[in-house]
């Protein structure tokens, strides 16, 4: 019902009919499965294997290297559409896009020549390992280790919380090859880490049991003596690693901001079914000045986090630096989408609250871009020592 | 612009014959430069060609004048062995374009196909008929109108065949490539009016049948019915 316009957003022919496509396959394929994998937390493999006939993990790889080369603001809108349906769907797709932008941009011809055809079409279904169980907010404080051994780089550490570990075939694993460099962000490098099949020393230890993002694999895994081709090494040079992964963050919250505005807009398109169907009082719960004030805010703030996503996207197609606006995007709309969710629970009732409907999902699923892609506290951090940075007396 | 519902399924079902027997789809719709839009969803779907009749120097009113434009933009493709067609459009329903095409094109016509395929020198087709199917072969080329089924519901197109489609030229032919005239499509060649459209009022009222006992009630009701000319 509530759907965004795309004769508003000014549009290209090719952008309208990737998303048409893209809503369609939310609605006749997603939309249905929900009920089938989320509440058992099972991992949707007919859903992947759609994704990757339909091309959309080649989304924004470039076309000579099999993808589809989309900009963005696309990239918003399709994780946009994905999240309104499922969010978790969306998350096989998110860090797998981040791995993809980071070689793209920062690996050699030889890497990108490797590495993204398969990607493109979902062979080769990635992820990003960064976080650790001594380091989230903190990354440069990370332990994992890769220590040059010939032609190889040999991996060892543990990495927690790692979406798409199980299920997917690659990893961008971020690593100290410097540990005693003076400034420790310096010291990483990172690593194209393929496990399609066994890997002698990798091992997935324990799937992350979650509040929602049910469906997905979110695992801890760990890194014995992992020898990775050292032609893996993302761009050939060690100590990029801090650099390229954080300016494939910034991809990143785009995409989080995004799912946010996604779930967001679900929530508000149900409760706007719901308010016009229940009576309470003598007349629909709509025509009540309270539901009305709830639903005339969630309106307008999603609005607003979809601009500062667009935002953001257009000015990363320009091919200018985003990390700001990225920032601000991900900061909006994260906690307006756990705003928003929590009100239009209100506006459900006890219905709301019922594993019936689908909002309690939504509100489960709210949290995790709270908190997921860096935190929010962090990303304040981030937008403001960009101003003061960018405005410096 | 989008494709009508039944057209999608009679895209499905040509290019799943092209799948099988390997052909030529050319997607063909009339109407204005905006259903090209239409048409880029058709290319991406796998058709191989596409034709925009353009309605700007026409009048296609009614069925008959925008079958007279499509039949002479399906002449000028030529070398058809099936031409299909949506059982009928999304918006009218009028359901008048295969048979009036097949009667433009001299061809033989089969509505309500769910499926076929190819046999001897034509085709084998299924026909939904009430309560069950007809199965037809005809020899030679043949228009069909095609009806939703289970195994022609429309596929989503692929990110990169969408792309593609947006590079592919679409043919746009008017009045004069076709070499139709005013008497042929324009304002004057329409003698169909729609005057009205609207929702028949359907009312019902209840009556109890007054009466002393069972004998009495039914001679009261068998007069109601008499009077109301039902028996
Ligand atoms: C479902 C899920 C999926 C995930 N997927 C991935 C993945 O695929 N790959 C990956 O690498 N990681 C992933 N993560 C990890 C995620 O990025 C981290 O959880 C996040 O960065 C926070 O790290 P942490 O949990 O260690 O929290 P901590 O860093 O320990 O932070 C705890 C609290 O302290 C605050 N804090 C920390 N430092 C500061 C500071 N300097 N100033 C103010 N406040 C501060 C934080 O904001 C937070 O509130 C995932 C997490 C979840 C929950």
């Amino acid at each position: 019902m509530f759907e965004l316009s795309a004769e508003d957003l000014n549009l290209s022919a090719e952008q309208k009919e990737v998303l048409a496509m893209i809503r369609e396959f939310a609605r006749r394929e997603v939309r249905p499965a929900v009920k089938e994998y989320e509440p058992g937390d099972r991992y949707p493999h007919p859903l992947v294997d759609r994704m990757k006939e339909l091309g959309l993990f080649g989304l924004t790889i470039p076309e000579e290297y099999g993808g589809a080369g989309l900009d963005h603001v696309t990239y918003a809108l399709v994780f946009e559409e994905l999240s309104a349906a499922w969010m978790s769907i969306a998350g096989v797709l998110g860090t797998h896009s981040i791995m993809a932008y980071v070689i793209a941009r920062y690996g050699t011809e030889e890497q990108k020549q490797r590495f993204l055809p398969r990607m493109a079409a979902g062979e080769l279904r990635g992820g990003l390992a960064l976080t650790e169980p001594e380091a989230g907010s903190d990354v440069a404080s990370i332990r994992t280790r890769a220590r040059r051994e010939g032609d190889a780089y040999v991996l060892n550490g543990v990495k927690t919380f790692i979406t798409n570990s199980r299920h997917g075939t690659g990893l961008l694993v971020l690593a100290k090859t410097d540990p005693g460099a003076p400034k420790p962000s310096r010291g990483m490098s990172a690593f194209v880490f393929e496990h399609s099949g066994e890997v002698p020393g990798f091992t997935v230890r324990r799937d992350i049991p979650k509040l929602g993002y049910k469906g997905l694999d979110t695992c801890e895994i760990a890194f014995e003596d992992v020898r990775v081709p050292a032609e893996n090494l993302v761009g050939g040079v060690e100590g990029e690693g801090f650099k390229q992964v954080m300016s494939g963050l910034e991809v990143g919250r785009i995409n989080v901001a995004a799912r946010a505005v996604g779930v967001a807009r679900a929530a508000l398109d149900d409760a706007l079914r719901y308010s016009q169907q229940r009576v309470a009082f003598g007349k629909p719960i709509g025509r009540h000045q309270a539901i009305q004030q709830l639903l005339a805010d969630a309106y307008a703030q999603i609005e607003a986090a979809r601009q500062l996503v667009l935002f953001a996207a257009r000015k990363k197609d320009r091919g200018e630096r985003a990390d700001l606006e990225a920032g601000a995007a991900k900061l909006f709309a994260s906690e307006m989408c756990g705003r928003v969710t929590l009100d239009m629970m209100r506006v459900l009732g006890g219905y709301g609250y019922t594993t019936d409907f689908d909002l309690e999902r939504y509100y489960r699923d709210a949290p995790l871009m709270i908190i997921g892609e860096g935190t929010n506290e962090i990303q304040r951090m981030v937008i403001a020592n960009r101003l003061l940075e960018k405005y410096a007396l | 612009m989008v494709i009508g519902p039944f057209d999608l399924n009679a895209l499905e079902v040509a290019v799943r014959l092209k799948e099988r027997y390997g052909a030529q789809v050319t997607a063909l719709t009339l109407g204005s430069g905006k259903a090209k839009d239409a048409l880029r969803r058709a290319l991406a779907m796998g058709a191989d060609a596409a034709v925009l009749v353009d309605d700007g120097q026409m009048a296609p009113k009614e069925p008959s004048v925008a079958t007279r434009a499509l039949a002479a933009a399906v002449r000028k493709l030529g070398g058809l062995d099936l031409v299909l067609c949506g059982r009928q459009s999304g918006e009218w329903d009028f359901g008048q374009v295969g048979a009036l095409l097949a009667e433009e094109l001299g061809m033989p016509f089969v509505p309500f196909v769910p499926r076929l395929e190819a046999s001897g020198d034509g085709w084998r087709l299924e026909r939904e008929v009430e309560g069950g199917l007809l199965v037809v072969d005809v020899s030679g080329p043949c228009v069909a109108s095609i009806t939703n089924a289970t195994d022609n519901q429309p596929r989503l197109p692929k990110v990169k065949d969408i792309m593609m489609a947006n590079r592919k030229p679409i043919q746009v032919w008017g009045p004069v490539e076709l070499g139709l005239g005013e008497e042929d499509v324009g304002e004057a060649a329409n003698r169909l009016e729609v005057l009205e459209l609207f929702i028949p009022e359907v009312k019902s009222e209840c009556e109890f049948v007054e009466g002393d006992d069972g004998a009495a009630k039914g001679a009261a009701l068998a007069r109601k019915l008499w009077d109301r000319k039902v028996i």
